[in-house]
């Protein structure tokens, strides 16, 4: 019962799902079914370290300097790119040299970014979440919500691209469709 | 022939929105109103306008990844006074849009397009460029946006029109995917047969 | 091939004759409104079901009549008094979503749970809302006293206070005949016409639930009342055990369904809301989506396997 609400709870707080955060990102990556779960695991990453950092910048910025919020968590974020790039670089040369193009995406869109927001404005409506912990768990689990909708879109990844499916709409308007419909389910579970 | 095609690609023949599915995030959540979407399409134009413009003198020797960075930071700098601005002219919707107004900052046509597209052009070719680019999807989001006001919520720029049945469910974010999706669907085959009818029948049709 | 296609139609033909005798029950409890509703979803749905193949450039043949069996199972979720244009516009959304992602050759979604959601999602207070049995509705009348259903009361209250013949003829608002459906349910699942892995995930994942955690004081009422309400026993045969959308093999298809049964269980001890067995199916197609596919690359598998043991002969 307790997996049960877990998996209730992330589905309904999944952000691609209620808030479509990060769906370009996602289709970018479904060209590529293969780098579809990579995306989602190297998202999950940049959620979990860029929620941390973004507990630190939401409490130390003075009330007047809001407006510098964003400038400072894409900061935070390009720093944690670059980390990432190193950390990559001395551990597996050759998975670098192929992901370098790509890692970017992962860090710089709008499901990383909106986690930082969306986790700093519940921060700021309950204080009781406003703690470094609080911060993480939210990234993980919208890293871990991400990493659902690449799973839900990799099991019908071969119908929406089949031959059967009118070519206006294979691929991308039917995966649109498809998780419009998954959406409208969560929504009426809420 | 082949030029102007390139020029005017991101307004029909390669739009942002429908083509390649890039910032389809604030046209599903805040493409249900007309208002919505004024407000986002101002604050889309002006921060990607500037950024790109500003990020195409950023030098080329720079590594690819410190290039990456400084967009980002250009595009949240030009966020500010663009906010301010918005502050003025739509005081009621900006805390409708809430985070999407500051996640156009990172929108893919600065992220992505800008490497892949953009920078590999004369600057001349790539202002006209950016701007059917823009225009492509100031024209998804209103479209998108009237349809949607007027089946989800009967109204047109908040004027209340005679309809009975209202699809509320087409306001919502799942509305907005799954009308999303049928537009693109649409947009690919009047292209396709378009593509057809320009090639004299030829059996070059896009498959995709 | 020519067989197969035969034995489809046959499966159609034996759905179709038990969601009619469904519907003339339904006649029976709420008078010619039930029956005009059917048939105003099975034209709709007909009507776009041929505009849809036409525009893909296909023939319509008796195959694409499964979309009348869908529209029929669609009408027997809704309240006889619902708005015919709400019901309309539910059946050219479905079948349109359907024919989107390649129509009957290509099944993601059940079309019955996907119009059901669709319109809980826009509608939700005429969709929940029913008559008595026995009111008969004038078919251009405006209902008078609606009431909550059956399944409603039973999640909020955990009990019911019906008796088991009345459970069984479905004298309840908002419910179907048990008597009939365990008939259907009989019929359908020993003529191979539903997934019977699936249908039996479903049921047991449902009694599983029902006697561990039970929703009222006694086991025997929680199993009576949670197979009887919210559509519980509807759903395990019509769209859990949908042979287009279950997983083909038996043995993957019952964990399917008893997924999807401890699932919605689950849901509807939480969140007290009714019919969540419908919205659980839709959510878990991904799941069915996933054993196909695991099928697909174990036959794959043992194929390639085969052709090597030949190669080395």
């Amino acid at each position: 019962m307790f997996l049960m609400t877990e998996i209730i709870v992330l589905l309904t707080s999944n952000l691609i799902l209620t808030q479509a955060l990060g769906t370009s990102t996602l289709f970018i990556a479904a060209g590529n079914r293969k780098n579809l779960l990579g995306t989602a695991f190297t998202i999950t990453l940049f959620t979990m370290a860029g929620s941390a950092a973004a507990y630190f910048i939401s409490n130390a910025l003075p009330g007047s300097a809001k407006d510098f919020i964003l400038l400072f968590y894409a900061l935070s974020v390009g720093i944690l790119y670059i980390l990432f790039l190193i950390v990559l670089y001395f551990f597996n040369k050759k998975v670098f040299r192929n992901a370098k193009k790509y890692i970017h995406l992962s860090a710089f869109n709008c499901a990383v970014m909106g986690t930082l927001f969306t986790i700093t404005n519940k921060a700021e409506e309950n204080p009781q979440l406003n703690n470094i912990g609080s911060f993480i768990i939210a990234g993980i689990e919208a890293g871990i919500g991400f990493i659902l909708v690449s799973l839900i879109l990799m099991s019908a990844y071969k119908r929406l691209n089949s031959k059967d499916v009118p070519s206006a709409f294979r691929g991308f308007p039917a995966m649109l469709i498809y998780l419009g419909i998954i959406s409208m389910a969560i929504y009426a579970l809420t | 022939m082949n030029k102007r095609t390139s020029v005017f690609d991101g307004l029909i023949g390669n739009n942002t929105v429908l083509s390649s599915l890039m910032v389809i995030s604030p046209v599903i959540m805040c493409g249900d109103t007309l208002k919505n979407a004024m407000a986002i399409i101002y604050a889309f134009s002006a921060i990607t306008f500037i950024s790109v413009i500003a990020g195409s003198f950023v030098p080329r020797k720079l590594p690819y990844a410190v290039r990456i960075i400084i967009y980002t930071i250009i595009s949240s700098l030009v966020f500010i006074p663009v906010k301010f601005a918005a502050q003025q002219f739509f005081p009621q919707v900006i805390n409708r849009i809430g985070i999407y107004f500051m996640l156009l900052a990172v929108n893919s046509l600065i992220i992505v397009q800008t490497e892949a597209k953009f920078y590999r052009m004369k600057r001349g070719k790539m202002i006209f460029s950016l701007i059917f680019y823009i225009f492509g999807f100031d024209a998804v989001i209103l479209i998108v946006s009237f349809l949607r006001e007027l089946i989800a919520h009967g109204t047109i720029y908040d004027r209340v029109v005679d309809i009975d049945t209202l699809i509320s469910g087409f306001g919502l974010p799942f509305g907005g995917f799954i009308f999303l999706g049928l537009m693109c669907g649409l947009y690919r085959k009047i292209r396709s047969v378009s593509r057809h009818e320009n090639t004299g029948g030829d059996s070059n049709v896009s498959d995709d | 091939m020519q067989k197969k296609l035969k034995s489809e139609r046959f499966v159609w033909l034996d759905i179709m004759i038990t969601l009619i005798t469904l519907e003339i029950m339904q006649f029976f409890y709420y008078g010619a409104r039930a029956v005009v509703l059917c048939g105003i979803c099975a034209v709709v749905s007909l009507i776009t079901e041929i505009i849809c193949t036409r525009l893909m450039g296909r023939h319509f043949t008796a195959d694409d009549l499964y979309c009348i069996s869908d529209a029929l199972i669609v009408t027997l979720m809704l309240p006889a008094v619902i708005d015919f244009k709400i019901a309309g516009i539910a059946c050219v959304f479905t079948v349109i979503i359907k024919n989107e992602f390649g129509g009957r050759k290509n099944m993601i979604f059940s079309p019955a749970s996907v119009a059901y959601v669709f319109m809980l999602t826009s509608w939700r207070s005429q969709l929940i809302m029913y008559t008595e049995p026995h009111v008969h509705t004038g078919i251009s009348e405006k209902a008078g006293n609606l009431v909550s259903s059956a399944s409603h009361v039973f999640n909020t209250t955990g009990k019911l206070n019906f008796t088991d013949f009345e459970i069984l003829m479905g004298n309840m608002a908002g419910s179907l005949s048990m008597l009939l459906l365990v008939v259907s349910a009989v019929i359908l699942f020993f003529r191979s016409d539903i997934s019977k892995g699936a249908f039996v995930g479903t049921i047991t994942g449902t009694l599983f639930l029902a006697c561990i955690l039970p929703m009222c004081s006694n086991i025997y009422d929680s199993v009576k009342y949670t197979f009887s309400t919210n559509m519980v026993l509807f759903a395990s045969v019509y769209i859990i055990s949908d042979r287009r959308i279950a997983p083909k093999h038996n043995y993957y298809a019952f964990f399917y369904g008893f997924f999807t049964a401890v699932f919605s269980y689950a849901l509807v001890a939480f969140t007290q809301k009714e019919n969540m067995i419908i919205i659980v199916s839709l959510l878990l197609t991904p799941v069915a989506l996933a054993f196909r596919n695991l099928e697909k690359n174990i036959e794959l598998l043992e194929k390639a396997e085969k052709k090597g043991a030949v190669t080395v002969e």
